[in-house]
């Protein structure tokens, strides 16, 4: 049977003197401006360098140290802080080498929760179809800036995707086992209806 | 008639339940490994400041584990690519041709296009890619390590041939002569050795010994690579 993961914006309990907080409220303002500033900053750089410099290696530089910056801000700050999950790599005595990935069960801001997640997916798509244009006009040196960009996005939401589906199981796996809950629920419902159905009358029902 | 309430009934703090042999463990957090349980859970919730500092005294300790490779611990349990990156980045930027591309731009073709030459570019392909199949390499000659392991182990080791190439820059202030480029091919040849010697210490144990020097040359080849490319940058 597929394992439930308990999902953290179905925790609505409120604190005490909580009730009043206006929906949409961030609760961690800042941290909510980091996590996007460097990743619009970068963004932007990699669009508009060619308006400011002309050396590629100066532009380079700096979208390089804005997308690790990103990174490990998503990585290290934002992911706790603003959906209290977190993800890791350790190696133990024996030199092999765990992922962890963690996901606290507490309160978290609705808003918060969703600027970070639909941050997470759409930039690395942009960078994919930036990716996709730069090779295709034989940009290689900036192909490359964009590869490097790609791969930090997308670890970060890979990271994050396997927090979501729970302790450490593949991806593949949880698709999988979310399928076959899917269309488990789906048959149970089929045969349960057919089964509950009311019997056809064979007449009008006669009253006495 | 049992005397029930002079009974001594013992009772066990802890019950066994079983089949579980040995369950407790440590949970190694990045940084704290070695620290105390209560430690560890504070991680979550730490200020960020403690966060960012944490991880500069990571990529500090091990850069100056690459100097002196006597303890292997903290380069292969921790493993980051932040020292990597920071050095590959200076040695490209060190690197870099000065050849100035006069680019035909329509609007105005008085712009040149600075952009390095090709060895800036060449320096992250060389550096990046060279890490890769040198560890796919020991991955497949049977090595326990794991693949971002390798990677940080040859990025940190790039800090010998580093120091060269910034000997060689100053070297390089001065008129060019025969006396000179014997200095800096001595200054490059150093820093080469001590890097693949800091390698070997760090990844040898990794290797089944009957095919260390199967894994050796590659280790080899990647610093000779960079090493030349080092000695052969010649303008300033």
């Amino acid at each position: 049977m597929a394992s439930n993961v308990p999902l953290l914006d179905n925790d609505d309990t409120l604190g005490f003197g909580e009730e009043d907080e206006p929906r949409g409220k961030l609760k961690h303002p800042f941290v909510t401006l980091f996590h996007l500033l460097f990743r619009v900053a970068s963004l932007v750089v990699y669009e508009l360098c060619g308006w400011f410099s002309n050396s590629f290696i100066s532009s380079f530089i700096i979208i390089v140290i804005l997308l690790s910056m990103d990174f490990w801000t998503v990585k290290n700050i934002s992911g706790r802080i603003m959906v209290g999950l977190r993800w890791w790599n350790y190696i133990d005595e024996e030199g092999q080498s765990h992922w962890v990935f963690e996901a606290k069960k507490g309160r978290v801001s609705a808003m918060e929760v969703r600027i970070f997640w639909l941050s997470l997916f759409v930039f690395p798509l942009i960078w994919s179809v930036l990716l996709l244009v730069a090779v295709f006009t034989w940009n290689f040196k900036w192909a490359m800036v964009v590869l490097i960009a790609v791969t930090l996005s997308g670890s970060n939401l890979y990271g994050y995707i396997r927090c979501k589906l729970g302790k450490s199981e593949s991806i593949t796996s949880s698709f999988k086992s979310m399928a076959t809950g899917l269309v488990q629920k789906q048959m149970f419902s089929n045969m349960t209806s057919m089964f509950t159905r009311a019997p056809p009358t064979t007449g009008p029902s006669t009253t006495i | 008639m049992a005397d029930v309430d002079n009974t001594n009934i013992e009772i066990p703090d802890f019950v066994d339940p079983g089949g579980y042999g040995e369950v407790s463990g440590q949970m190694a957090v990045p940084g704290t490994v070695g620290k105390s349980e209560a430690e560890e859970y504070n991680t979550l919730d730490e200020p960020v400041r403690k966060t960012f500092m944490r991880d500069l005294n990571a990529v500090g300790t091990k850069f100056f584990h690459v100097l002196y490779p006597k303890e292997k611990k903290t380069l292969l349990k921790e493993w980051d690519l932040w020292g990597p990156l920071i050095l590959c980045t200076f040695i490209a930027m060190m690197v870099q041709g000065s050849q100035d591309v006069p680019k035909v731009i329509p609007e105005d073709p008085e712009i040149l296009k600075h952009d390095g030459g090709p060895e800036f570019a060449q320096v992250f392909v060389i550096v990046w890619l060279g890490a890769a199949v040198v560890t796919l390499n020991t991955k497949l000659l049977g090595g326990t390590i794991s693949f971002f392991q390798s990677v940080c182990v040859l990025g940190y080791c790039l800090l010998p041939p580093c120091f060269s190439l910034v000997f060689c820059r100053l070297i390089l202030l001065a008129e060019p002569n025969r006396f000179l480029f014997a200095i800096r091919f001595i200054a490059t040849c150093i820093g080469f050795v001590w890097a693949t010697f800091a390698a070997m210490v760090f990844l040898g144990d990794s290797q089944p010994s009957s095919r260390k020097a199967l894994a050796v040359y590659p280790i080899f080849f990647f610093y000779f690579v960079i090493s030349w490319l080092i000695i052969s940058h010649t303008n300033v």
